[in-house]
């Protein structure tokens, strides 16, 4: 954890170092109307920088001491929070092509079945009335259009 | 008395059929939103926001905030019956309801939680309806410095007060801020921290941040957890009714103390989550027999979940008349209001006058029709969590991507809900508060602009928030509670007294 503590007031750091590089660009001092673009982000930036510094440097100090300390994650639980994270996130990279409600329906059947190990019947009756309700709800009745994505208006056609 | 009379103009909005329908649906979904772990007050209200789009302004604020006290409401209902919260208020609603249940009291344990939940929300509605409009009066005064440096006061809670790593708070604010940044400078109009992308050009939108860090960091760490559910069957009956009416009058302390602290920790940002641990803690050491608690003892039910309430109710006030929202919920609402036109902060008292009584009118009713509605239906409600959680899980993704979509009908909002989710989950684990994070998101822009107006205001110089004499208590008061993890060991030291 404490390993994953380091890493992260890191990032920050880094996170606020970009923000002060663009700042200094967009000039952070007075400009000619008041304070210039770059006048808030600059303290922003600084600011993160100093109290991820701060954190970098206890974090650094107690792993020396007491070493790694609880691990991040409890041992077995990446796996099932892994399982959540990839097909969610295939499920918008496959909305680019068929839509969100396609690609939702296959997400559905995938999970419930593959990691959720529930039954055939319920599997497909949910991953097929889930979608189709929600696209009647949003893109028919409030009209609000949902991504069809390259084929999703092809597919979908009524 | 001009209060009361705008009340009754309120209550006349509020009893419009439409409204009324509006209200009970709002109260349902908002018990289910609370029921689902995974699926929090703060990102049910924002998956809505695209629907409520298409109501008129009155019903969509409304049917918002139902969602904020159906989710209260219901969040203690599988805490109690499950041992698992549904949402992060109700934590600390297991350590004694569960215990209860689990003794056998299982429809008690509930109407204790749902009595003090309904005698929380109705204090902070009171002091919403006669306290707000007083509140709003004064603020007219505040100019561009007195803005910036309530905000700073609301920050410094945070930082303060919050409870977490004071450090890791301030890292997680100037985080928000900087997100905030992105895109184009709303003074100027020059663009920045786009690096020569597209993609950033348009910012990054909060009611995103809040359903990825709220909704899908939610749903990690229970997937890391393992659901695993083992409920209690319930049934609450007229018994169960009078005998938790009775514990309530027996205990008015811990009514009274998780009232309070609620009220206070709505008000001052934090939000109900810190406010029903505190209410705990405090009505344990304040108990004669503190061994009870965590065993089913009926005051360490009343406290935190009056106070829970309570918070949520009175967050309101800085909300509708601030312009500054005091829980994470709270800001989406917000943000609803903003899809209106409808700019909160004192203005809106006076110029849209029968949008705001209406909608303190709808606090009263929602909270008070809400109470009965959870007590009729609690076991059904409960139900709910019988089915899979393999089931409802992927469900409330599917939802969560739909609300990210359609906040600007960008598809890359829909990657950052999910980036957003494995940036809760981190901070969550390592233990950075998330509830400042977005709520430094939602302000950014206002509190960049009233700063630069007030130093222009000021010729440059940072004294302009400290010489005006509305701005300097609130300044000073800001810098003693920002540094309060400092003072209070000093404090101690010198007088020799454990803080």
């Amino acid at each position: 954890m404490r390993r994953a503590e380091i890493v992260v007031s890191l990032l920050f750091m880094l996170l606020g170092v970009i923000v002060i590089v663009d700042s200094v660009r967009l000039g952070f001092m007075w400009g000619r109307t008041g304070p210039a673009s770059g006048f808030f982000p600059f303290y922003l930036g600084a600011g993160v920088v100093i109290a991820s510094l701060i954190v970098l440097l206890k974090a650094v100090q107690q792993y020396r001491k007491q070493g790694e300390g609880k691990p991040l994650m409890p041992p077995g639980a990446l796996k099932p929070i892994l399982w959540v994270v990839i097909p969610s996130t295939a499920m918008v990279a496959i909305t680019e092509l068929v839509g969100l409600h396609i690609s939702a329906a296959l997400f559905l059947g995938f999970y419930m079945r593959v990691v959720g190990k529930i039954g055939w019947t319920t599997t497909l009756l949910i991953s097929i009335i889930a979608p189709l309700s929600l696209y009647i709800t949003f893109d028919k009745l409030f009209l609000i259009p949902l991504p069809a994505g390259l084929w999703g208006g092809y597919l979908l056609r009524f | 008395m001009e209060d009361l009379n705008n009340l009754m103009i309120g209550f006349g909005v509020v009893f419009q059929p439409y409204n009324l329908m509006i209200i009970v649906v709002g109260l349902i979904l908002g018990i289910i939103v609370g029921v689902l772990p995974g699926l929090g007050g703060a990102n049910g209200v924002a998956i809505l926001i695209p629907i409520v789009v298409t109501m008129p302004a009155t019903a969509g604020v409304i049917l918002l905030s139902m969602i904020y006290w159906g989710a209260l409401y219901g969040g203690s209902i599988t805490s109690i019956l499950f041992n698992i919260p549904g949402e992060p208020w109700a934590v600390a609603a297991t350590f004694d309801g569960y215990p209860m249940a689990k003794g056998g009291k299982p429809g008690k344990a509930l109407v204790l939680a749902f009595l003090a939940h309904g005698a929380g929300a109705i204090f902070g509605v009171v002091v919403l309806t006669f306290f707000a409009p007083i509140l709003a009066e004064f603020a007219l005064k505040f100019g561009p410095a007195e803005v910036f440096a309530v905000m700073m006061l609301t920050f410094s809670a945070f930082v303060g007060l919050g409870g977490k790593s004071p450090l890791k708070t301030v890292v997680a604010i100037l985080f928000g801020f900087i997100l905030a940044a992105v895109g184009m400078d709303i003074v100027s109009g020059q663009l920045r921290m786009t690096y020569g992308t597209i993609v950033l050009m348009g910012g990054f939108n909060f009611i995103v941040a809040v359903i990825g860090l709220f909704g899908l960091g939610e749903i990690f760490l229970t997937v890391e957890e393992g659901l695993k559910v083992e409920g209690i069957k319930a049934r609450i009956g007229l018994k169960d009714i009078l005998d938790g009416m009775k514990d309530v009058i027996r205990y008015p302390k811990a009514l009274i103390m998780g009232t309070l602290i609620g009220c206070w920790m709505g008000f001052k940002p934090g939000g109900a989550t810190p406010a029903s641990f505190m209410a705990y803690g405090f009505t344990k050491q304040a108990s004669a027999n503190a061994a009870e608690f965590g065993t089913g003892a009926p005051a360490g039910i009343i406290a935190p979940e009056a106070a829970a309430h309570a918070a949520g109710t009175s967050a309101t006030i800085p909300m509708i008349t601030l312009g500054i929202p005091g829980s994470p919920t709270m800001a989406v609402i917000m943000g609803g209001l903003m899809i209106f036109g409808l700019q909160p902060g004192p203005m809106l008292f006076k110029e849209h006058a029968d949008f705001v009584w209406g909608f303190i009118a709808s606090c009263w009713m929602g909270n008070v029709l809400g109470f009965f509605v959870v007590l009729a239906f609690a076991p059904i409600f409960a139900s709910i969590l019988r089915v899979k959680f393999a089931i409802f899980m992927p469900l409330i993704i599917y939802v969560c991507a739909i609300g990210a979509y359609a906040v600007n009908n960008r598809m890359i909002d829909v990657y950052y809900m999910i980036l957003f989710g494995v940036l809760g989950y981190l901070f969550k684990k390592l233990d950075y508060p998330i509830a400042p994070m977005v709520l430094a998101l939602v302000l950014g822009d206002m509190a960049e602009q009233a700063m630069r107006q007030a130093l222009i205001i000021g010729h440059g110089s940072p004294l302009v928030f400290f010489t005006l004499p509305l701005a300097l208590p609130i300044m000073a008061a800001a810098i003693i509670i920002f540094f309060w993890p400092v003072i209070a060991p000093l404090k101690s030291k010198l007088f020799g007294k454990k803080a």
